[in-house]
């Protein structure tokens, strides 16, 4: 076989890009340069300087303490989600493209029903019965990944069931939770992981829009997307406080899009 | 004729189970219409008359029936904040202003990725498919609310092209109200035409790799005429399931695009309703949305199916 | 003879990131005006790659680093793009190995024939129609006029490689390209190919280069002979000579025959008897699907195997032969009769190695795995048995560490059948276990699994659609015609006197020995459309079919003799004609 070596430039950059955020986020947790909801009305709406390095907002809170804040609330949200989803999809996605039969037709038509609409939309109509906040939104947006999860898994599982390595363990005596576990199980990391990138990518921004609306991370917690829609009031006299947490969020989404895309050639 | 049957049946099954779904949720929401007219401070006895009266101590299904019923006339009660307006009425109002920001966004999107596209995966591996890849790949985490901001920004507030905020309707100027929706409309689009155009140049290039490709360049055909006589065809196909979910993603989209640039559509009147507790309003643009996007999913079966020589066949 | 195409030191390759990757070293051959020759060697000889470049249609990573490829005294190598195009479907046209993947499948096939005519002629819509038709009935296509408007998902793979056929002659080339034309086909398909491609040569006088792995095609088709190994010419000559008496090394591997079985079981003790099996298939797996439709699969056969013997299955492909051993080995559940069996758990060895060893999983790991499940549980004594199997099966220890990917088509064939062998069993049923792999590998692998079969008294069930194989190894056959058993015999006297109409055209369609396909007529393979449930299968098909045949379904009578039975389901009973 003729393996072409190729540099995954996308997969570095993309691991480089989400290490540093994550970092970023994760000190925030502990260590920022201000408080996260201190004010100081003698540095209101200040561009950026040495002082503050994204400069500071209508109430003089300093944006970069607020957007490392905000960005650790992001990862959190988007890694509950993501976990949530992968693991009640795995087991649905593996058991039912297993095992087939009438649960799994009933279950994948609504898979396919859920699919059909984006998360956002489904998002909001979650909240708007179970009411806004950070546990509701990884919630909501927790359930509505498990189907993009099962979808993937039990496609794999599909088409790994009539392969013959498959048909070999079941000729050999492996019961079938040995097989979908332990044979056909290891065979689908790749793909998993690529959807858990595009899970990650997606709850950023459906944690980013739910804020933003309004509906997820309640105030004065630092959220990125509620930071946004208080910076569009100021817009035209500080446009810096809309752009600091506007590109944190595009590059914590690039990082992991890049990722997934390099999983995908790699696979 | 019989996969049309099928599908038509299926979808009314679908939307039937939807709309049962969320009479349901939004049935179990603590606080119902009664407290809402009467105020917080009606006696138990008030409230209890005037649930009797407007059937809200029914049974579940028969509460389902009597609204699925008023729901195929239009009906969908009252709204409480703002002060019993029929929500049709609000919906009326509303509707064809998304429909309108929603077809400019398709429009924009539809125009821009196919070409974009087909150049992408023409020139594949070169110079030019890495700059669009690029390009693609960076406009895709640009969230659209985010971009609707730069757009106010550049164009509103520092070029003046337009008055953020100052939305025109479409019964004062047609063409005013086009010229202030195309910034949302952009704003809507943009991630999404990257996603298009990643999407067909993946379908084109794996259709080049497939054996009829040799065949078709077997005999003697231009590189060119295999591209527009025989892939393209083959590549557009699963494009077309790809669109009904972009037109999914629009509306996704809209809702938020409305609420930055204060567009007085479907979207905002969601959030609104959200925020203020107002579940006529909130179930009735959730029935509506929901159906959009069903139907739509319906036609594209059903277009795949006439594009598709083999579906019938399965 | 004067020579159309000439080829001189041609030299291709990849650039890779590796290095450059020499697939052509300065071969050189021509090809007379109305001469069939044929290239053969394994895959990665370089056959298809010489049929590319002369067509231009290498991939755009390849390099043609030096040599000249002369057809009708002009360069192709030198010629521009728009030269070419000319040449491409117009001068040389080719026919490719996959009927299924190579037609465009969402065009319609009259389009698709038709299109070289639109690139190459300035003929109208209604001369191209007529020429399309003319071409489909010269291939002995069915109603033309109807099948122009259809798609290629609904032609059988035969009809499909017919219309391939159909597109590249249509514009009367003076050399056809044909690689591996038959490859994908049932034998007795192949047969009507084969004989389409031969009388299509001998009305048009059109040179021919025609690539195959397979020698005996090639014998009975062509000429002249090249054989090709790793990129090399290594012999060239009459085809009928060179295959009987080769000269060099390579050639010699090659046409080394296949092993022959000597072993003879002493006594028939069955350790498998099925009695009246049916298997169906579940087609309508829908929920919501009105009709739950049941294919039947295998149609109430019984048989006997027995101890130590190797059982061939034979017929054409979708007769129920694989299903037959998936049944047998539990894989498949849904079915009625009675199977007994005097062993525990039947092994399986598969058709396509790459995909029988877990991609995922270290050999070490695969092989442990039927041990862990028959209740080995010291790892130790495990391993100590993996690395016995190892050595047995003809790979080391070594092994262990390595992934599937790593192993060629051989090796892992060889671990399949060391899995089924560590899983403590002494029937195995192996399926089509060598049809993937080249030639020479082939009989190296036949000769492990007829060693295995005598060292440890393995009894086998062979399933194969290539019938000089299982004339090889086998000590009885069975013939399966739509899931039923049409005849069953002993080796020896199946090939030499089968009673079985469908058997014989199978037998008549092998290609060994000195015979050459002789020119089809242009109605071949006529058949009736009357079925009828009640009557015998075969009727359809059947050159001897008498009303009797259509109504009633003939029953298993023995026309040999009770010590060496010879089962078949036929009223006339044919003797050798």
């Amino acid at each position: 076989m003729k393996v072409k070596k190729k540099h995954n430039y996308n997969l570095i950059i993309g691991c480089v890009l989400t290490g540093i955020l994550l970092l970023m986020a994760i000190i925030g947790q502990f260590w920022t340069p201000y408080g996260e909801t201190e004010m100081n009305a003698a540095a209101k709406n200040m561009g950026p300087s040495l002082a503050h390095l994204m400069g500071t907002d209508n109430f003089g809170r300093d944006i970069f303490s607020r957007v490392m804040i905000g960005s650790g609330n992001t990862f959190l949200v988007a890694l509950c989600t993501v976990a949530i989803g992968a693991v009640f999809g795995t087991i649905i996605g593996a058991l039912t493209g297993y095992f087939g039969g009438w649960i799994d037709e009933v279950i994948m038509r609504i898979n396919d029903v859920i699919l059909s609409f984006p998360s956002i939309l489904l998002a909001l109509i979650f909240i708007s019965l179970l009411g806004g906040g950070t546990y509701n939104i990884i919630l909501a947006l927790g359930v509505l990944f498990i189907p993009s999860f099962a979808r993937i898994v039990r496609s794999e599982m599909i088409r790994c069931r009539d392969l013959d390595f498959v048909r070999s363990a079941k000729v050999m005596g492996a019961k079938s939770f040995r097989i979908i576990f332990v044979h056909i199980l290891p065979n689908t990391w790749v793909s998993m992981l690529t959807a858990a990138m595009i899970g990650f990518n997606n709850a950023v921004l459906a944690e980013a829009s739910m804020s933003y609306l309004g509906l997820g991370v309640q105030p004065p917690q630092a959220s990125l997307g509620r930071m946004l829609s208080e910076a569009q009031s100021y817009l035209f006299n500080a446009p810096w406080y809309a752009i600091a947490p506007g590109i944190v969020i595009i590059l914590i989404i690039l990082g992991f899009s890049m990722i997934s895309e390099g999983l995908r050639k790699i696979s | 004729m019989k996969y049309f049957i099928k599908k038509l049946i299926t979808l009314i099954i679908t939307l039937l189970f939807i709309s049962m779904l969320t009479f349901a949720a939004f049935s179990v929401i603590p606080g119902d219409a009664s407290l809402t007219k009467l105020g917080t401070d009606a006696s138990p006895e008030q409230v209890e008359a005037l649930r009797e009266q407007m059937g809200l101590n029914d049974p579940m299904p028969v509460r389902y029936v009597r609204w699925l019923k008023d729901a195929l006339r239009g009906d969908f009660g009252e709204s409480y904040q703002y002060n019993g307006t029929a929500v049709s009425e609000l919906l009326a109002q509303r509707l064809p202003v998304t429909v309108v920001l929603s077809v400019m966004a398709l429009i924009i999107i539809l125009a821009l990725s196919i070409p974009l596209g087909i150049i992408s995966a023409k020139h594949s591996g070169k110079w030019l498919d890495t700059f669009i890849s690029q390009v693609t790949q960076i406009t895709m985490a640009i969230p659209a609310f985010f971009l609707g901001i730069l757009l106010t920004y550049i164009f509103g507030l520092v070029l003046q092209w337009f008055q953020p905020g100052k939305f025109v309707g479409l019964d004062e100027s047609v063409s005013g109200c086009l010229k202030y929706l195309i910034y949302p409309a952009i704003a809507i689009a943009l991630p999404k035409i990257a996603m298009v155009v990643k999407f067909l140049r993946n379908s084109v290039l794996s259709e080049v790799k497939k054996d009829y490709v040799r065949t078709a360049y077997s005999k003697g055909n231009t590189k060119n005429g295999v591209l527009y006589k025989h892939v393209l065809k083959n590549a557009l196909i699963p494009v077309i399931t790809f669109v009904a979910l972009i037109i999914a993603e629009i509306l996704a989209g809209s809702i938020i695009v409305e609420q930055v640039f204060s567009v007085p559509g479907m979207g905002r009147l969601l959030i609104s309703s959200i925020s203020n507790r107002d579940y006529p309003v909130v179930q009735a643009i959730v029935t509506y949305i929901t159906a959009i996007v069903v139907i739509i999913n319906f036609i594209v079966d059903i277009l795949y199916q006439l594009v598709d020589p083999r579906v019938n066949a399965q | 003879m004067k020579n159309i195409l000439e080829i001189k030191d041609l030299t291709v390759g990849f650039c890779e990131n590796t290095g450059w990757h020499q697939v052509l070293n300065k071969i050189s051959f021509d090809i007379g005006e109305g001469e069939i020759v044929g290239i053969v060697g394994e895959s990665g000889s370089g056959k298809s790659m010489t049929a590319l470049t002369i067509m231009h249609l290498l991939a755009e990573n390849a390099v043609i680093k030096e040599g000249e490829i002369l057809f009708d005294g002009q360069d192709l190598l030198k010629c521009g793009d728009d030269r070419m195009r000319c040449v491409q479907g117009n001068d040389i046209s080719m026919i490719f190995q996959e009927p299924m993947t190579s037609l465009n499948p969402v065009q319609k096939i009259g389009t698709q024939i038709g299109e070289a005519l639109r690139l190459h002629t300035n003929l109208n819509n209604d001369e191209i129609q007529k020429r399309v038709i003319e071409s489909m009935e010269n291939v002995g296509l069915p109603k033309p006029a109807e099948l122009a408007g259809k798609y290629p998902y609904q032609l059988s793979g035969g009809m499909r490689q017919r219309v391939m056929i159909a597109m590249a002659s249509i514009c009367s080339p003076k050399l056809l390209i044909a690689d591996e034309p038959t490859t994908a086909l049932d034998v007795t398909v192949q047969m009507q190919i084969l004989k389409l491609l031969r009388r299509f040569h001998d009305e048009t006088g059109t040179s021919i280069l025609f690539i195959s792995h397979d020698l005996n095609v090639v014998r009975a088709l062509c000429d002249r002979v090249i054989v090709m190994y790793r990129g090399d010419i290594v012999e060239t000559g009459d085809a009928v000579e060179v295959l009987r008496h080769p000269k060099h090394d390579y050639t010699k591997t090659l046409v080394a025959a296949i092993p022959k079985n000597t072993n003879v079981p002493v006594e028939k003790n069955p350790v498998v008897s099925v009695k009246n099996l049916n298997v169906y298939y579940n087609e309508g797996r829908h929920l919501f699907s009105a009709s739950k439709k049941k294919k039947h699969v295998i149609k109430n056969i019984s048989f006997d195997i027995y101890d130590g013997e190797i059982l061939g299955v034979v017929g054409e492909s979708g007769c129920g032969k694989s299903t037959l051993g998936k049944t047998l080995t539990g894989l498949n559940r849904d079915y009625t009769g009675e199977i007994t069996m005097a062993c525990k758990r039947p092994q399986m060895v598969f058709q396509d190695p790459f995909g029988s060893l877990n991609p995922a999983k270290k050999l070490g790991w695969i092989m442990e795995e039927p041990l862990k499940l028959s209740g080995i549980r010291d790892k130790k004594s495990r391993i100590a048995m993996v690395d016995q199997m190892l050595c047995q099966i003809g790979l080391d220890e070594s092994y262990k560490n390595r992934y599937a990917h790593e192993l060629s088509g051989g090796q892992r064939q060889r671990v399949s059948i060391g899995l089924a062998l560590l899983a403590g069993t002494k029937f195995i049923v192996a399926d089509e276990p060598v049809s993937a792999l080249d030639v020479t590998v082939q009989s190296q692998i036949l000769d492990l699994i007829l060693d295995i079969h005598q060292k440890q008294n393995v009894t086998m069930m062979f399933i194969s659609h290539d019938l000089n194989v299982v004339r090889g190894i086998c000590h009885r056959v069975i013939v399966m015609y739509l899931g039923e058993i049409v005849e069953v015999a002993e080796v020896h006297e199946i090939y030499e006197h089968p009673r079985h109409p469908y058997t014989q055209l199978l037998l008549k369609a092998i290609l060994n020995g000195d015979g050459r396909v002789p020119a089809g007529t242009k109605n071949s393979g006529k058949t009736t459309e009357e079925v009828n449930n009640e009557g015998c299968a075969y009727y359809p098909r059947c050159p001897y079919h008498s009303d009797e045949c259509l109504f009633h379904r003939p029953e298993m009578k023995n026309a040999g003799t009770d010590k060496n039975p010879h089962l078949v389901k036929c009223y006339h009973m044919l003797t050798v004609d």
